[in-house]
């Protein structure tokens, strides 16, 4: 099977972006100056990342509230029409996080929910008939930095001024634009769902506004540092919310969902691991899957880790026995060096 | 691609610079490339004794790790000990002040190596 590409293949192709394969898409991986140079643009300006590899499912109709309040864990009833709200699909049997999905609320039957790119088709499944994968039809363009909203401004001034979790929709260039004050990298930002036959104008009139491309690489070291999960990584298969530290997602109070009874006994019976932040002296990145060790032995290992731009060092996140504390020292064994590790707050680079 | 005609090269994009009995040597432009920005390199100790295709060093990018292989046997005599603090050295000059490290290889016999046209075919295959 071939993979899929974006509305706006052809614009990173012209800008000579390294091209990879993610999640069934090819998208871009860091453009000519590279993702440290854009990993840079998004703490100090404002960078344009195409995420149309996420997927959008719509769901629409007088039930579509009830079908997302027993799907997911998060409770809509916390948020209003015109939010965003953050939610797990679970799995029924174990708990474990089938994916981390972000839910546009757009308007009072509307709901454009956003999985992971290769979750798509399992949550269309779980939310049943009447939830269309509408991904094709547009291009995802997150605008990010301390800078986007300025940017923007000019450009798509309604998109600009929306919340943060807020979601909104106008039309740009006689298009209707679908758009949220959401992100992925720990910085103010705007993400726009744009027509796809729409999606290059967009991407020109952002980038002549100042925003610079930036693409998965530096998507990965800005989530990183701002401590925020990556499904396959600190989410998935054999990891529920609680042992990622994201109990605030799921809602005892709000009625059933899929994988409550699973995760009630979980939580009654106490999680034994918890996610939890490490930082290591010099610049060696620690990476997924080396071993974590306490007093010589493994208990644990990275789930995600790079070298931190903004920091200079390394950082990484792993599933901690929760006996560990923060200011424990530890170690990662990078391919048979003990490399001294500290654990520490999250997120290691604060907003 | 910068290919320099007077080095020499290997398979694994790896470049040798010769002055009489000393080899320089470092990761060449397509590899830099290919690699992304470097933000780590493990440089051998001076005084290491090491045979042609053992490892001397590891780059590591945002992205991957990748080892350098001794391309002549000798011993390390030299490294670029400016990398610890600058190791986009390698990205922004990988035939100058990107160099890895040096070896003395005496009088060794170079014909296992790539000239740069040799190269240029092995990267375009």
């Amino acid at each position: 099977m071939t993979d899929r590409t974006s509305p706006l293949d052809a614009v990173h192709r012209a800008l000579d972006a390294r091209i990879v394969p993610f999640g069934g898409w090819e998208m871009p991986l860091n453009y000519a100056d590279g993702s440290l140079a854009e990993h840079r643009a998004c703490r100090t300006d404002a960078v344009v990342f195409d995420v149309s590899h996420l997927g959008t499912v719509r769901v629409t109709g007088s039930d579509a509230h009830e079908r997302l309040q027993r799907a997911f864990t998060n409770d809509l009833d916390r948020v209003a029409p015109g939010r965003a709200q953050y939610t797990h699909l679970l799995d029924p049997d174990d708990a474990s996080v089938l994916d981390d999905i972000i839910v546009w609320w757009v308007d009072g039957d509307r709901f454009d929910v956003m999985p992971n790119a290769s979750n798509t088709d399992r949550v269309t499944g779980a939310l049943g008939d009447g939830a269309i994968d509408v991904t094709a039809e547009r291009a995802v363009l997150a605008l990010q930095g301390p800078r986007a909203r300025e940017r923007l401004a000019p450009v798509f001034p309604e998109a600009a001024e929306v919340a943060r979790f807020g979601v909104g929709t106008a039309e740009w260039a006689g298009v209707r634009c679908t758009f949220a004050g959401t992100g992925y990298t720990g910085e103010d930002g705007v993400e726009v769902a744009v027509p796809a036959d729409s999606a290059a104008a967009l991407w020109e009139a952002v980038t002549v506004a100042g925003f610079v491309p930036a693409g998965l690489g530096a998507r990965d070291t800005l989530r990183l540092e701002a401590g925020l999960p990556l499904h396959g990584h600190e989410l998935g298969p054999g990891i529920n919310p609680l042992e990622a530290g994201l109990g605030w997602v799921v809602r005892w109070d709000k009625g059933d969902f899929i994988g409550r009874d699973a995760l009630l006994a979980i939580k009654e019976a106490g999680v034994g691991r918890r996610l939890r932040g490490l930082t290591v002296e010099g610049r060696r990145p620690p990476r997924d899957g080396y071993p974590i060790l306490r007093d010589g032995e493994a208990v644990a290992a990275v789930s995600s880790g790079n070298f931190s731009p903004t920091l200079g060092h390394g950082i990484a996140l792993a599933l901690l026995p929760v006996d560990v504390a923060e200011g424990d020292r530890l170690a990662i064994d990078v391919r048979g060096t003990e490399v001294p590790a500290t654990v520490v707050p999250l997120p290691f680079v604060g907003r | 691609m910068n290919l320099p005609e007077e080095l020499r090269y290997t398979k694994d994009h790896e470049w040798v610079r010769i002055d009489g009995s000393i080899a320089r040597i470092g990761i060449t432009d397509y590899a830099q490339d290919a690699l992304g920005d470097v933000v780590f390199v493990q440089v051998p100790d001076v005084g290491t004794a090491v045979a042609a295709g053992d490892t001397v060093s590891e780059v590591e990018s945002t992205k991957s790790v990748s080892e350098i292989y001794a391309p002549l046997a000798g011993t390390v005599v030299a490294v670029n000990a400016d990398l610890a603090d600058a190791p986009q050295r390698l990205n922004e000059d990988p035939y100058g002040e990107g160099w890895i490290c040096d070896i003395e290889v005496g009088d060794a016999d170079l014909d296992g190596l790539l000239d740069a046209p040799g190269y240029q075919a092995l990267v375009e295959d």
